[in-house]
């Protein structure tokens, strides 16, 4: 049987769901005994940028015309396309402007020719096209990565945790920065995956890697407002990677 | 008889850039290095946010350079605020920026450029003909992530850096554990030297170079410490303070391009590490003596393939000394401390370290309460930019000559060789629409 086919792509972002690939070093070699990566500029010249795919992995978020083309002629030539970290799933830091003006924006860093740029405000992969799978993270976890491939190989879905950080961080037995120390703690609202790394090195959760769809909102943000952090504060704290946490201020 | 060349999306770089260049007879009309990378405005984002958020946004400008970007910001944090990290931390962030260092030249070298050289489309490719090669390369690469996972808490976007300290200090076993890796790899760095050295010459654009760098303040040669610019021009060395880094990013617009261009007294210059090597290499220590001549790298080179040696020169060197330091912490025993506490006040300041691809300014004003004002950043990819057109114009009137097919793949290898970082450059650089 022929190997299944894979393609690696970027949007816009910093490439560090691609740099996460290569950084399997241990598997990188063993991996391409199992798939024929077809399309991976980053790492090869000489792709074949028009075959069919059987699978798309794809960073970075849509903030351009030129963005979109790619997404839209990704899709067309791919069986499944995987989003691939928190641009791809939830917009990332770019969508932190949502509500701002644009022109504004792009002005303050270019100047005056800021207003010719292909520029648009960010959006997630779902929004411009229709997602099989989504890995998030900011970046991707690696063992999170591994699976994924290797449970397309065999034909299923791979499952991740909707819990959040939180549950993962009381399993570790770390100490809780929110209740002992008061920190603003993204924990509790932030899908978990990723071990509670920040935590356990005694640094708050930044909300990298986007909401958990069991997260239980309103007790959380009842345990943020008995420690006197204002709503307004954890829901900007939140926008930094995802504008959408179903939190309402 | 007109010609152009064009090179719609460079491969094997990091994010979205390309290549035009116009001819009319043997004489070059233009030559532009475009970079059509979206926009992410992460600058104009950050502003208004608390200190302790920044380095984790700005951080997201780049994975590569994702310990440069989030110890800049830092550093140019602690001097807005008057903060002063103990020797232990500063040691442990020069560890660190090793490990960034380690990984990002084993992952160019190896995988990006060493193909080039042996005629391979990729470290894949490579791997099937020299798999002891391309394994090396991997295992040094997983080395530097190592490090930056042991000391940064992450390999890529680190989480335990923090303005003033550490969120928690790396553990004996830990340590232990990398001084095995790294004495394995001292033994592996003697295989680099080896293969760079067998690598066939490659020089299509030599020219009197302009180069700058971040003088180190200590630790030796390397890329964290430091507040001094040297910059190397007409054999002559001029220190220029960090703060004013704007004599050497007074951008000029150009008639064949869109982007800005850095220049340093009307001159292009290079960053990165054959500039580093040009000016600071008197810091080296003996372990690299002999290496510079195995590698047949004279300076200062004005051919930028030379930068492709100097990263692999700086690879073997960054395995030695952290080593060494290591060695040093196991010796000494860490001591527990938490972050310097830091007392946030209205000021402004810049902090300047050595990315893997050279020299970057991160420069900030706060306001009374710790939010950020205003945010500066000039990543080496845009101090490079109008060195890297420089270089490639020499290329084609050079090698005029060639066919299409020959030239474009010169072109290719010398944008390649400065290592460019597309994501980080179109925070300064001027981007022109996608083709």
């Amino acid at each position: 049987m022929a190997k299944p086919t894979l393609g690696v792509f970027g949007l816009t972002g910093c490439a560090g769901d691609q740099l996460v690939i290569l950084n399997c070093e241990d598997e990188l070699l063993e991996l391409t005994e199992l798939v024929d990566i077809k399309d991976f500029l980053m790492a090869s010249s000489g792709n074949d940028t028009s075959c069919q795919l059987d699978v798309a992995l794809v960073d970075g978020a849509v903030l351009s015309q030129r963005d979109e083309d790619m997404l839209k002629r990704i899709r067309e030539r791919s069986r499944l396309l995987v989003a691939l970290g928190t641009c791809a799933v939830w917009g990332g830091v770019a969508s932190l402007d949502r509500n701002q003006d644009r022109t504004r924006l792009l002005e303050d860093v270019y100047g005056e020719m800021g207003k010719k740029y292909d520029s648009l405000p960010a959006r997630a992969l779902h929004e411009v096209v229709n997602v099989d799978l989504s890995i998030t993270g900011c970046p991707i976890e690696k063992d999170q990565l591994i699976s994924a491939v290797a449970s397309l190989l065999q034909g299923d879905p791979p499952l991740y945790p909707k819990y959040p950080v939180c549950t993962e961080c009381r399993m570790r037995e770390y100490n809780c920065l929110l209740i002992e120390r008061g920190e603003i703690c993204c924990g509790p609202l932030t899908v978990a995956g990723c071990q509670a790394r920040c935590p356990g090195l005694n640094v708050p959760c930044v909300g990298c890697r986007g909401p958990a769809d069991d997260a239980n909102v309103e007790s959380a943000m009842n345990m943020f407002g008995e420690k006197g952090i204002p709503r307004e504060e954890i829901a900007a704290k939140l926008r930094t990677f995802a504008p959408a946490w179903g939190v309402n201020v | 008889m007109t010609r152009s060349i064009k090179v719609n999306h460079l491969a094997r770089v990091e994010g979205h850039g390309g290549v035009t260049v116009e001819m009319d007879g043997r004489s070059v009309s233009s030559v532009r290095f475009d970079i059509f990378e979206g926009a992410r405005l992460l600058e104009a984002l950050a502003r208004g946010r608390h200190y302790t958020d920044v380095p984790q946004i700005v951080s997201r400008i780049c994975a590569i350079c994702s310990v440069s970007h989030s110890i800049s910001s830092i550093k140019a944090t602690e001097s807005a605020f008057g903060v002063t990290p103990t020797p232990q931390t500063e040691l442990l962030r020069d560890l660190l920026y090793r490990g960034e260092d380690i990984e990002s030249h084993s992952l160019h070298v190896f995988c990006l450029a060493v193909p080039d050289y042996l005629n391979y489309p990729s470290v894949v490719a490579l791997a099937a003909d020299h798999p002891d090669a391309a394994r090396l390369g991997l295992r040094l690469k997983k080395l530097g992530n190592t490090i930056q996972e042991v000391i940064g808490g992450r390999a890529v976007h680190p989480v335990n850096v923090l303005v003033g300290g550490f969120g928690k200090l790396p553990t004996a076993d830990q340590l232990m554990a990398l001084r095995d890796e790294l004495h394995q790899a001292a033994e592996d760095s003697k295989s680099v030297v080896d293969l760079i050295a067998s690598l066939p010459p490659a020089d299509y654009c030599s020219k009197d170079t302009v180069f700058a760098a971040l003088r180190p303040k200590q630790f030796g040669y390397g890329y964290y410490s430091g507040d001094q610019i040297h910059v190397r021009l007409n054999g002559k060395t001029e220190a220029v303070p960090a703060a004013e880094y704007r004599s050497l990013a007074n951008e000029r617009a150009v008639p064949h391009s869109h982007a800005k261009h850095s220049q340093y007294k009307g001159r292009p210059f290079m960053v990165g590490a054959l500039a580093r090597l040009t000016v600071n290499s008197d810091l080296l220590n003996g372990s690299v003596a002999d290496v510079k001549q195995k590698f047949g790298l004279n300076l200062p080179s004005g051919n930028p393939m030379d930068n492709n040696k100097a990263q692999a020169l700086e690879l073997v060197y960054d395995i030695h000394r952290s080593l060494e330091t290591v060695e040093k912490l196991l010796a000494d025993g860490l001591r527990e401390e938490a972050p310097v506490p830091v007392r946030p006040k209205a000021g402004s300041g810049t902090g300047v370290t050595e990315a893997p691809r050279g020299m970057l300014v991160h420069s900030y004003s706060f306001d009374g309460q710790g939010r950020l004002a205003t945010a500066d950043v000039i990543t080496p990819t845009a101090f490079n930019a109008a060195s890297v057109e420089e270089h490639l114009r020499r290329a084609v009137e050079q090698n005029a000559g060639d066919d299409d097919a020959a030239l474009t793949k010169k072109l290719e290898m010398i944008v390649r060789a400065y290592d460019p970082c597309i994501s980080c450059s179109v925070h300064l650089v001027r981007r022109r629409n996608a083709p």
